[in-house]
């Protein structure tokens, strides 16, 4: 008897190399995902390149994609969401709901790779008016932005000249209840301003920080490399608030390293959102009843057993777990699938 | 000993900052107001005082959080007296309250009568007793042009036809002169059991002995004409810590 | 399949592709459960919002009931005393709308301006004073309205404190057991500002005087929007629900223009020490950051607000400012003056202009307004009390 499939949740970073890497161990698996789209966030939201390495996304992923897409052991599934669950891994009965309606299958083990979402920064309590001003726009705009080669003032459509970043929008924040660091903003907005700055040579560009976190090699690749070279003037102190003042808006903060306030006008102010656990990985959590932290899915071990939940044969990678970067994702989604397949071959040992 | 080679008040033994500090600490609505303060700033730009002081919210919070009690006896002493208790630091991301912890510290500095707090009080005091014993804070009467020179020449004509202007408000209310509105006996009474009964003219006592004495014979003449034994106010806090 | 925006035309992302969904539940708890739970356990009561009332929507998208009548005027120290047509022009509103409300004579002073200007009080003290108060309603049988901001504010404050820490409540419990009143707490902390909101279009029904070339810029109060935030009235037709509807919202329905400038979130510079003994710093700040700035950005006709130390500190400041030649010279008042004038009612009597510090004349001219014969009447009124023939203006004069 071929054991049950291993049941991969979300086509992003995490979930494309958890397939891949069941199939490469042998077993099968059914990948799953809502978008009509492989290829999760870097192309559902088109960010244009990935930090830190900047190669084109759309490249990047199609490479993921293309990867399992001819895979006989691999049968995926998009517009397709998870409706229920029921009994135990390895003989999970799950409920799809699909193009072809619904549909009931038996799975060996189930991987969650949901992901995240961007904040919403009208929740903020800063007063940043995204819904007030047309020249305030998110990370995820400003990608779009670059993905189509421009970077304009929506409010003009002509090439701004003094723009800025919020760094810590809707993360590392009691007063709306997202005490996490987001771990990508800094890097993200260090590669965004460094793009600006190619693409626009006479455009001033600031980052307003509380800590610039560059791990690692982010620290010479990117953070180094948009001071040096490309000359972005990063600004202790975050932003308080944005208002209009003719058809520019001004940011008004503190530089606390200088100890004097600022007060400038802007032609672009770009919101460094962070990550919320997405729709989908609050509902996996409830549906599979894995315990969770501030919304995201827990594993057991911390940090030195990153995708084991405390439900068995229930793994989770990627953001679905916190926030993560794609380093963080595809190497969870690696972990997560010897996981499950060690998981797979255990219990069909037993039964044998 | 602080960390500062610019420290003041090296002359104050520790044990008073202190001493001082846990009082603050331990306000109960003090665990709600001070976390942990990571420098955004974001308290400081929308911070009027900050634009017109040596004064930062963010300082306050640094100080708190790190416990620095030498630094914090001379904001006590420098710097809350410069607060606008207008919330506006309540913004923090991580929900410190500057203003409240600021309000707190104030209260610890009027209950030990430190000579700041008297200073910043001093010209304030007439003030304390309007409001203690009238239960409005301001009245018509004190829109004197000597007391606020600089409000325009409104102020003297207000004044000069008090009376007269006072009764060309149609609300029955605000026909005083004295007092904003008219608080009835019975209310006034009431506030002056509160402020007993909370210790409050122990408070007024440590910051200005005059207005406390006068605030003292005032109320409790009344409260005796009404019938209230004044013996009998023990002050309520204290008995709740026992 | 999705397409890419590499294939679609380049559109640059404007406010059109936004709009903001207030559907996250919200980050506070609700402070009406935990005075339902205190009530069920017997340490409090809790007031009701008396029927019928309108439904207004505050910061994190909880509904908050807003009362039409039956409203116990909670009045303000600054008001009462040095603006008195703010709080003329409250009751101008209630009476003309046809509403039953009570002006107490039982009422005293939140004494939160003392308290922020000088620490010299407790938060026990506080907290009796604020029952006290609300108690005194619940027996006179009418709903809490406060006139100021700082009341307003410091009230909320005063429920978060007294929601959480059962020291304070039994503390407050001795002092009304004391005063022989029950502890009652209201369900809704009102302020008057959020009545005017809610009764906009009624107002604006009743209007007589076309605003519509008059330009506004509105001041919101710190104590109002900064100090507990949770339960200000938010609109999402207003500012799309990212800053609190009051004022604006009464402006936009009376058909007058509302400027925006870049100092719109600032403080107004009050302080309350400062503004009784530290004018210097008031006088500054309102002045550079607030009125200079309306001025050079905007230059309205007016600038409304909705608190006691705003109309004051905005307004008085003026003065020697003007006297240095500074780009000053904006009326000052508070919405329900405003709201008031619109509907008729009568500048001096009522809405006691000339208590304010800056020239209402060209404003008053802009809005229809004959100053000129509106004084002598007034006149005429105040040499009627000289004389001896009447003691007062009464409401029937007033409201004529």
């Amino acid at each position: 008897m071929p054991e049950n499939p291993v049941l991969v949740i979300g086509g992003g970073p995490a979930g494309l190399e958890a397939a891949r890497g069941v199939a490469d161990l042998g077993y099968h698996v059914k990948l799953v995902e809502k978008a009509e789209r492989l290829g999760g966030m870097p192309i559902l939201a088109d960010y244009a390149a990935l930090t830190p390495n900047m190669v084109n996304a759309e490249e990047a992923m199609g490479e993921m994609v293309q990867r399992i897409e001819n895979d006989e052991l691999i049968d995926i599934r998009t517009s397709t969401e998870v409706i229920r669950a029921s009994g135990s891994a390895p003989a999970l009965e799950i409920g799809l709901n699909g193009p072809g309606g619904e549909e009931d299958i038996q799975t060996g083990g189930v991987i969650v790779a949901t992901g995240f979402q961007h904040f919403d920064p009208g929740k903020e309590t800063q007063m940043y008016g995204y819904y007030e001003f047309d020249d305030v726009i998110t990370l995820v705009d400003t990608e779009r932005m670059l993905k189509a080669g421009k970077f304009v003032r929506p409010s003009t459509g002509e090439a701004p000249k003094q723009v800025c970043f919020i760094q810590c929008v809707g993360s590392r924040d009691r007063q709306i209840g997202n005490p996490w660091c987001s771990k990508v903003c800094c890097g993200i907005a260090t590669k965004e301003a460094i793009e600006i700055r190619q693409l626009i040579p006479d455009c001033r560009v600031f980052i307003f920080y509380i800590d610039m976190r560059m791990y690692g090699f982010w620290e010479d690749e990117i953070y180094w490399k948009a001071q040096e070279k490309y000359k972005v003037n990063f600004i202790r102190g975050i932003v308080t608030e944005i208002t209009k003042r003719g058809d520019q808006v001004v940011v008004k903060g503190e530089d606390t390293t200088m100890g004097r306030p600022v007060e400038v006008p802007m032609d672009v102010v770009i919101l460094s959102i962070g990550m919320e656990p997405s729709e989908g990985t609050k509902k996996m959590g409830e549906l599979f009843q894995l315990p969770s932290t501030h919304g995201f899915i827990e594993s057991i071990g911390g940090a030195l057993n990153t995708v084991v939940t405390s439900v068995p044969g229930i793994f989770v990678a990627g953001a679905a777990a916190g926030p993560a970067d794609l380093e963080d994702s595809v190497s969870m989604g690696g972990a997560a699938a010897m996981k499950a397949a060690a998981f797979l071959r255990k219990a069909n040992l037993r039964v044998a | 000993m602080s960390i500062y080679a610019d420290a003041k008040y090296s002359e104050v033994p520790v044990e008073t900052k202190q001493a001082l500090f846990d009082e603050v600490k331990a306000d109960m609505r003090y665990e709600h107001q001070l976390y942990g303060c990571y420098e955004c700033g974001i308290c400081v730009a929308a911070c009027p005082s900050a634009r017109f002081y040596d004064f930062s919210p963010r300082v306050f919070a640094q100080v708190m959080a790190r416990e620095d009690v030498d630094t914090f006896y001379e904001l006590l002493n420098d710097s809350v007296w410069d607060c606008s208790q207008c919330f506006s630091c309540t913004r923090c991301p991580r929900q410190n309250n500057p203003g409240a912890v600021i309000t707190i510290m104030r209260e610890v500095a009027v209950n030990h009568g430190l000579q700041s707090a008297k200073e910043a009080l001093k010209s304030y005091s007439r003030i304390i007793y309007k409001i203690m014993s009238t239960g409005t804070q301001v009245a018509p009467d004190m829109l004197q042009p000597d007391f606020f020179p600089d409000w325009g020449p409104d102020v003297k004509q207000v004044s000069e036809n008090l009376d007269v202007w006072r009764r060309c408000v149609p609300p029955e209310t605000m026909h005083t002169t004295e007092l904003a509105w008219d608080v009835s006996e019975k209310t006034r009474l009431e506030l002056y059991m509160i402020w007993k009964l909370t210790g409050n003219l122990e408070m007024i006592e440590k910051i200005d002995e005059g207005i406390f004495m006068i605030l003292e014979e005032v109320m409790e003449e009344l409260l005796e004409e009404n019938g209230y034994d004044i013996d009998d106010f023990e002050n309520l806090l204290e008995e709740d810590e026992e | 399949m999705q397409q890419t925006s590499a294939d679609k035309v380049f559109n640059p992302p404007t406010l059109s592709s936004r709009e903001f969904k207030r559907d996250n539940p919200p980050p506070t708890e609700d402070y009406r459960e935990k005075l339902f739970e205190l009530e069920k356990a017997g340490e409090l009561e809790v007031q009701r919002v008396p029927e019928p009332y309108v439904e207004l929507e505050t910061k994190y998208g909880r509904i908050k009931k807003i009362p039409y009548q039956m409203t116990w005027h909670h009045k303000s120290c600054g008001q009462c005393g040095h603006i008195p047509g703010y709080s003329t022009a409250i009751f101008w509103l209630n009476r003309k709308l046809g509403f039953d409300y009570h002006d107490p004579r039982d009422q005293t002073s939140c004494t939160a301006w003392n308290y922020y200007a000088s620490s010299t009080s407790n938060s026990a003290a506080q907290a009796g004073i604020a029952v006290r108060n609300f108690s005194q309603a619940k027996i006179d049988g009418y709903f809490p309205v406060i006139h100021c901001g700082t009341s307003y504010g410091h009230y909320k404050e005063t429920r978060e404190q007294l929601l959480h820490y059962p020291v304070l409540r039994r503390q407050v419990r001795k002092i009304m057991d004391r005063l022989k009143m029950p502890f009652v707490f209201p369900e809704e902390i009102v302020h008057y500002s959020e009545w005017v909101h809610a009764m906009r279009d009624r107002i604006a029904e009743m209007q007589v005087l076309d605003l519509s070339n008059v330009t506004v810029t509105v001041h919101p109060a710190c104590h109002y929007h900064k100090l507990v935030v949770e339960d200000a009235v938010y609109d999402r037709d207003l500012f799309d629900g990212q800053r609190t509807a009051v004022i604006s919202g009464l402006v936009e329905a009376l058909g007058a223009r509302v400027g925006d400038y870049s100092t719109w979130h600032d403080c107004c510079g009050f302080g309350f020490r400062h503004i009784l003994v530290s004018r210097d710093f008031s006088r500054s700040f309102a002045t550079t950051r607030k009125i200079e700035r309306m001025k050079e950005e905007v230059n309205p006709d007016v600038t409304l607000t909705h608190d006691t130390g705003c109309v004051t500190t905005l307004d008085k400041s003026q003065f020697a400012a003007q006297a240095h030649k500074r780009n000053v010279g904006i009326p000052v008042m508070s919405d329900a003056q405003f709201a008031a004038l619109a509907m008729g009612a009568h500048p001096y009597i009522v809405c006691q202009l000339h208590w304010h510090g800056v020239d209402m004349k060209p404003l008053l001219e802009k809005m229809g307004i004959d100053h000129k014969k509106a004084w002598a009447e007034f006149e005429v009124q105040a040499e009627r009390i000289k004389a001896g023939e009447i003691e007062y203006i009464s409401w029937e004069e007033a409201d004529a």
